[in-house]
């Protein structure tokens, strides 16, 4: 950063420490079709630790998740420029095997997205794409992945029923636990809170604590509080460029760039 | 509005009660219609209704038989035709939705199966005949079969790719953010979601065959016989309908009748099986 300035600078991103960092994004371009929606953005995620990305509605923080398992592959018009190095590996090289790569970098969406199968079904999905387990040790893989996600108690005894019955938190978890079944390295949230109630929000959030033990977890949230409640880092980003980067605590009391401050202050957004 | 001031409300009213009367008489017609068709098909075609129907083939006027080869006929052209049907009808629904949502070449292909879709049956029965009996010099089952599959196929194909459609693109994502490829996503996650609209579309095309008389005519054509070979002409119900419905035997006639009651309450028992068998599936709780 350049102290001489007197005007706040225009962007301000802390550099992790080389050695904890689990995911990083190297001069990322990103188009819909002819419409750009990403900026030159430079910024790493460190390992074991919550990042959470806010700013306001279309800045391109789902976006950017997207692009980081790949998502965006499915659509052809859609189109990434630029690194994104996982211990390393670049994620969009061609050469990448998205399949693989998604089952390294877990994701949670905003709506609980349940399968039309059965409870059990539903965990053991995405682990049966890449493992053949004995069905003791699938039944136990089952059984941690609900209890990491806090929902072991309230399913225990109906694991045959479907998915599709739970109530909106428990589904939401219950794709959390789908999500950590596959023991993925890096888990991405997108608002995955924002169709629940505040009781099973703080279930889930609770859950995203204590999965940072394992996981290298990013959130993009709207909501300030859960971000300044969760995260280690935060990032915060405006028409598609990622403006201020830091631990949470300096980015959320004192932010240094000028639109960092003003939404956080409640300025706009 | 035309009244005072307190007449919205008035008139509002009068607009729901004309509007709710309106369609009560519309469903009445309908139903009215349905029951008259079902009433007259019970009364004409139980009296016909014994054991001889399963047992024996058509006769000779005057003698007694029944409609086991028409039936056995009708069974292996129908089961045989929504076999191809469903194979193709899924599959090509499957492609329209999934692959080529917006491609050029994905609207050609719609565009061709709505034509197909509402193509009368007399010309798939004769296209069926100049591509398979009049080459092969004769008719038989599996034209038959054929001609009933031309018809199911595309009305398969449509109302798959409808249901495909309405599946929420996040449930893809979730299966896909899984490492899932796409084509187990779509085997898997969309047609268990979807399962319930392709049965519906796979029994309305079945509906829609078991009926269908003018392609089996150029096809099939009938056989007086019992008859397991579907390479030669094959006895059916809606052709013996056809046959014995216009003559003036009364023994046909019952028949004929018996032979309508068989079929509508076939369709009728497959799509009531159907949604027992659907709703113990997607019960959720």
């Amino acid at each position: 950063m350049n102290v001489q300035l007197e005007s706040p600078p225009e962007t301000a991103i802390l550099e992790i420490a080389p050695d904890t960092v689990k995911l990083a994004i190297k001069d990322l371009n990103f188009f819909y079709g002819a419409k750009q929606a990403l900026f030159d953005v430079n910024v790493s995620f460190a390992a074991n630790a919550v990042t959470a990305l806010i700013g306001p509605s279309g800045c391109g923080k789902s976006t950017l998740l997207r692009t980081m398992n790949r998502m965006y592959s499915l659509y052809p018009g859609q189109k990434a420029s630029g690194q994104i190095l996982l211990d390393g590996e670049d994620v969009l090289s061609p050469r990448a095997n998205v399949a693989a790569v998604r089952a390294r970098i877990g994701m949670v969406f905003q709506k609980p997205t349940p399968f039309p199968m059965s409870i059990f079904d539903n965990v053991a999905y995405g682990v049966r794409l890449y493992e053949k387990l004995s069905k003791a040790d699938m039944a136990n893989r089952v059984e941690e992945a609900l209890r990491r996600a806090a929902l072991w108690d309230e399913v225990k005894d109906k694991l045959k029923e479907s998915g599709l019955g739970l109530s909106g938190g428990q589904q939401q978890r219950l794709c959390v636990a789908r999500g950590i079944a596959v023991k993925p390295e890096v888990l991405l949230l997108d608002e995955p809170a924002s169709a629940l109630d505040p009781i099973s929000t703080a279930r889930l959030e609770e859950t995203i604590a204590d999965l940072k033990s394992e996981y290298t977890v990013v959130i993009v949230t709207h909501n300030m509080g859960q971000a300044a409640r969760l995260s280690d880092h935060t990032g915060f980003m405006y028409l598609g460029t990622l403006v201020e980067f830091g631990e949470t605590e300096q980015v959320f009391t004192n932010p240094v760039t000028a639109r960092a401050r003003d939404y956080i202050t409640g300025r706009f957004g | 509005m035309s009244m005072a001031a307190a007449a919205p409300r008035l008139s509002r009213r009068l607009g729901e009660i004309v509007f709710l009367s309106a369609c009560w008489v519309a469903t009445g017609v309908a139903l009215v219609a349905l029951a008259a068709i079902l009433w007259s098909l019970l009364t004409k075609g139980v009296g016909g209704l014994d054991l001889n129907v399963f047992t024996k083939s058509t006769p000779a006027p005057g003698n007694e038989g029944g409609l086991l080869n028409a039936i056995l006929g009708s069974v292996m052209m129908c089961v045989l035709a929504m076999i191809g049907a469903a194979l193709v009808g899924f599959l090509a629904g499957t492609w329209l939705s999934e692959f080529a949502r917006d491609s050029r070449y994905g609207k050609v292909v719609r565009f061709l199966n709505d034509v197909l879709l509402s193509a009368p049956s007399i010309l798939v029965g004769l296209f069926v005949y100049e591509i398979l009996v009049a080459p092969l010099k004769g008719f038989s089952g599996f034209a038959g079969a054929v001609a009933l599959g031309l018809i199911a196929a595309p009305v398969i194909t449509r109302t798959t790719e409808d249901v495909l459609r309405l599946q929420p693109t996040a449930l893809r994502e979730a299966s896909v953010a899984l490492g899932a490829p796409v084509w187990r996503t779509i085997f898997t996650v969309i047609w268990k979601s979807a399962r319930s609209g392709m049965l519906t579309g796979a029994l309305l095309a079945f509906a829609r065959i078991s009926g269908e008389t003018a392609p089996l005519l150029f096809t099939a054509l009938n056989n007086q016989f019992l008859s397991l070979d579907l390479t030669k002409p094959t006895a059916n119900l809606p052709v013996v309908i056809a046959n014995f419905a216009l003559t003036a035997y009364d023994d046909w006639r019952r028949l004929a009748w018996t032979a309508a009651l068989l079929i509508t309450a076939t369709v009728l028992v497959v799509t009531m099986l159907a949604r027992i068998l659907l709703r113990g599936n997607t019960r959720s709780s």
